[in-house]
């Protein structure tokens, strides 16, 4: 089924959520659970930063915009991928600041008929203004 | 540990130190408690099967962790810009993956080189797919 999607959706932010301050023990259970095993990532100091992917653990309180066609069963789906670019590392003390907008959406059809594709753009910094990671968040929904 | 690369040291073609690891069911919860994805799809067989899965499965995001893990070892911290991963399978837990990459071009001038990288089960099927930017010393 075609989608009916208002154009002017795309790109606007529709949530901007700060978490944090972001403690020494979160980053080290993060870099752990992956089996980090270098001291900036593990051992708690001066020198302590998050693994890379520590900030794709954030994500907006609301985790899609209100708008979306109804032909998209928001309800069911699945991560079908990511693109991440890097920035500076997290560290402790570190607010997260995490502006939510929608990037794109597109529609492949497969064997099995549509798939909707709704792909969501975190942009995260930090209490300095430094950019921490942007995260396009790739979800398929039937 | 791994010590920045520098270009004359990378070839097109070369491939990236292959890591070998079991990922059992206590890292998985354990990825799951530390990065916020705390549900029953990724750290209870029986919750993972009420939502139609064959049981617990790995975070998505434990993959992409794995394959930037992987790539630092071989490039050194804090050396990869970009990573776009597709999930195309399953990662089910208590079970041997391996985590692969190779290089797909090198630009001299930026430093940088672009991997082609994967994660794939012990059987050799590609589960999670992707590319990355690195940089270079």
């Amino acid at each position: 089924m075609p989608l009916d999607l208002d154009p002017s959706i795309i790109g606007r932010e529709f949530d901007h959520t700060v978490y944090g301050p972001v403690e020494a023990e979160e980053l080290v259970a993060f870099s752990r659970a992956l089996g980090a095993t270098r001291p900036e990532y593990i051992e708690p100091g001066a020198e302590l930063v998050g693994h890379p992917t520590f900030p794709v653990r954030y994500k907006g309180r609301k985790f899609y915009p209100e708008n979306l066609p109804a032909t998209i069963d928001v309800r069911r789906g699945f991560d079908a991928g990511k693109d991440i670019q890097l920035g500076v590392p997290v560290r402790p003390g570190d607010m997260i600041d995490v502006r939510s907008t929608l990037h794109e959406v597109y529609e492949k059809t497969g064997r099995t008929g549509s798939m909707y594709f709704v792909v969501i753009r975190f942009t995260m910094t930090n209490q300095r203004g430094e950019m921490l990671a942007v995260i396009d968040n790739r979800f398929m929904h039937r | 540990m791994a010590v920045p690369l520098r270009p004359s040291e990378v070839q097109e073609g070369d491939e990236l130190p292959a890591r070998e690891l079991f990922l059992s069911k206590e890292q998985v919860r354990a990825y799951a408690r530390a990065g916020g994805q705390w549900s029953p799809r990724f750290t209870d067989d029986e919750g993972a099967r009420k939502e139609g899965l064959p049981g617990m499965i790995t975070p998505g995001n434990m993959s992409l962790g794995l394959l930037v893990a992987m790539v630092e070892a071989w490039a050194g911290p804090g050396s990869v810009r970009r990573l776009g991963v597709t999930f195309r399978g399953l990662v089910l837990p208590d079970r041997t993956v391996r985590l692969c990459g190779a290089v797909t071009g090198k630009d001299e001038r930026a430093r940088t080189v672009e991997l082609d990288v994967w994660l794939e089960s012990d059987e050799g099927e590609r589960l999670v797919i992707g590319t990355a930017t690195v940089a270079l010393a």
